[in-house]
């Protein structure tokens, strides 16, 4: 019985500690995800949001990205390379263009390229409604590109892979 | 797709359909959209080298009119001809009494087709 109790204390020990492991010392893939998190979480809005809380979620966001950033949106007809200043301006005008929207990120799947840089598919739906009242409801494939800095990620490169091409 | 297949329906895809013959026109596809779950279902009008072209909501293929007796709510789409690559086809929905903005289609790349709706 001693010896029993003695196992099951020592495996919660055991599962505690790798808790605590993966907690404060998280691996590149999962400080990588967490950033997407970050970035839903920041990107979407609530219908109620305040202007104090709009504006620091946009300082949020742009702290998640590079100095230089490349976009390359082909159905929107948008491709070029835009500042950190310019993202930011950019977030702002899509979410003051929706009264509610949801980012979730879904099927992330990492690679390391080479060092202290990461790419990254994955599925992107975006819920939300127009000032109208029209619900939004898009998902698209996108693949991403990170840029470790002074050991942090930080977004470089969003491409929305067009599947079908008009 | 609709009325063919409801928005937003269940459907089963067998993924093997095409295993042992090539695409077809106006053969149903699922189109993978993103990750491995995401699909769409469309129907293919043009294959790889073939030109596709809308007239006033009338589909032509190298030219030639197209009959597509499935379209139930024809719209009046123009779209000016483009040849669609070797090694992809172009998809569309049936569902054409909408803006051709609005309307998701377009030339796919074969390996984004992951199979047939079993009904």
């Amino acid at each position: 019985m001693v010896k029993t109790k003695s196992l099951a204390i020592l495996v919660l020990l055991g599962v505690m500690g790798s808790l605590v492991v993966i907690y404060y010392f998280p691996s590149d893939t999962n400080k990588v995800k967490r950033r997407f998190a970050l970035l839903a979480q920041w990107a979407s809005k609530d219908p109620d949001e305040k202007a104090l809380a709009t504006a620091q979620k946009l300082k949020k966001i742009g702290a998640l990205f590079d100095e230089k950033n490349r976009l390359q949106v082909p159905s929107q007809e948008i491709s070029g390379t835009f500042s950190r200043e310019e993202i930011v301006a950019f977030a702002a005008r899509i979410r003051l263009a929706f009264s509610q929207l949801h980012i979730k990120f879904y099927d992330i799947i990492v690679t390391f390229p080479k060092e202290k840089k990461v790419q990254v598919t994955l599925t992107a739906r975006l819920t939300g409604k127009w000032p109208s009242g029209e619900n939004v409801d898009e998902t698209r494939e996108l693949i991403c590109t990170l840029n470790k800095v002074e050991d942090e990620w930080l977004f470089s490169e969003f491409e929305v892979v067009e599947v079908l091409k008009k | 797709m609709e009325p063919t297949y409801g928005h937003g329906g269940i459907n089963f895809i067998w993924r093997l359909g095409y295993t042992f013959s090539g695409l077809k026109r106006y053969d149903v596809v699922a189109v993978r959209l993103a990750g491995s779950k995401v699909m769409l279902l469309k129907r293919v009008v043009a294959l790889g080298g073939e030109w596709v072209e809308f007239r006033e909501g009338k589909l032509f293929i190298d030219g030639k009119k197209m009959d597509e007796s499935y379209v139930h709510y024809p719209g009046n789409w123009t779209l000016p001809p483009r040849q669609v690559d070797k090694g992809s086809v172009y998809v569309v929905g049936d569902n054409r009494n909408m803006p051709m903005e609005s309307h998701y289609f377009g030339q796919t790349s074969l390996s984004r087709i992951v199979g047939v709706p079993l009904w």
